[in-house]
C-alpha cells in the first residue's frame, strides 16, 4: 500500500514537472496553504520554496519612503530574471505572504499593486523572492515607514 | 456583481494593463472588528488574465491587498490592438469576479 502510494506520488510530481511553463497555472493558495498562514517572512519563504539559498540580486522594489496610509501602499516590483514565480512578503502584518505571481513566457515582471501594511511603530521590510528558471532563488528587499493604519481598515 | 475595470495599452511590443477590482477585501481582523466574526472575512484568492486563451498574468493573493485593489502588469509576445484582456478572480467565499478590456 505504502509503495503504491509512493509510486503514484512520484508520477504526480513527474506530470507536474513536464507541463510547460506557459500552460502550468498554479493557484498557490490551494497548492501551498501553509505559505499563507506563516507569520514570519522566513517561515513563509520556507513554506513556499523550502530551505533555499537566497541570492541578493536582480530585483527592484519601489515604494514611497513613508506611506501616508497603511491601507493602500503602492508597491512596484521589477525584475528581468527568467522566473517561474515571484513571491512578495512583509514583516508587519499578522501573516507575511502577500502575493505570489506565476510567471510564463509572456510575463514582463513590472508589477504594481496596492497593499495593506500595518503600522507597527518601526520600519517595515518588504521581501520579494524570485524563483528562477535556473533553479536558483533571488531576493530583493525594501524598507519603508508606514504612518498609520493598515490591516485594521 | 463585482468585477474588473481593465485598461490595456500596446506600445513597443509590450502591453501594459491597469486593472481595478471592485471588492471590499476585508481581512480577518477587519471582519472581527466590524462584525465580531472572523469568518466574515472576504478577499480575493486568485486572479488570472488571459489574452486569446493564453494566460498573461496570474497571482495568488492574501488578505493584505487594498480595498478595491488596483493592479498594473505587463506582458509581451501576444495580443494585438483590438484583442481583449480577460480577467477572472475568485474570492474566499467562492464568488467569481470577471472583466475584460480591449488592447488599445
Amino acid at each position: 500500500m505504502e509503495r503504491r502510494k509512493f509510486l503514484s506520488m512520484t508520477f504526480g510530481a513527474l506530470a507536474l514537472a513536464t507541463v510547460p511553463a506557459s500552460v502550468r497555472a498554479e493557484d498557490w493558495r490551494k497548492a501551498k496553504p501553509t505559505v499563507w498562514t506563516a507569520k514570519t517572512v522566513d517561515d513563509a519563504i520556507k513554506a513556499m520554496y523550502g530551505d533555499v539559498k537566497l541570492i541578493e540580486e536582480g530585483i527592484k522594489i519601489k515604494t514611497p519612503d513613508v506611506a501616508a496610509s497603511g491601507g493602500a501602499v503602492p508597491v512596484n516590483v521589477k525584475s528581468s530574471l527568467k522566473a517561474k514565480t515571484v513571491a512578495l512578503f512583509q514583516d508587519a502584518n499578522p501573516e507575511s505572504a502577500v502575493i505570489v505571481f506565476d510567471i510564463n513566457k509572456y510575463s514582463v515582471i513590472d508589477y504594481d499593486m496596492k497593499m495593506k501594511l500595518k503600522s507597527v511603530g518601526k520600519p517595515i521590510t518588504i521581501t520579494v523572492v524570485v524563483e528562477g528558471q535556473d533553479g536558483k532563488h533571488y531576493v530583493g528587499k525594501r524598507t519603508l515607514d508606514v504612518a498609520l493604519g493598515g490591516c485594521e481598515g | 456583481m463585482a468585477g474588473f475595470k481593465i485598461k490595456a495599452k500596446l506600445k513597443n511590443g509590450v502591453v501594459s494593463v491597469k486593472a481595478m477590482a471592485k471588492h471590499a477585501m476585508t481581512t480577518y481582523d477587519i471582519a472581527e472588528k466590524q462584525t465580531g466574526d472572523r469568518e466574515n472575512a472576504n478577499f480575493i484568492f486568485h486572479i488570472t488574465a488571459t489574452v486569446n486563451g493564453e494566460t498573461v498574468w496570474e497571482a495568488s493573493t492574501s488578505q493584505f491587498l487594498s480595498k478595491n485593489p488596483i493592479f498594473k502588469y505587463k506582458f509581451q509576445g501576444i495580443g494585438a490592438k483590438g484583442d481583449k484582456v480577460i480577467m477572472t478572480a475568485t474570492d474566499r467565499k467562492g464568488k467569481t469576479l470577471k472583466g475584460k478590456g480591449k488592447i488599445k
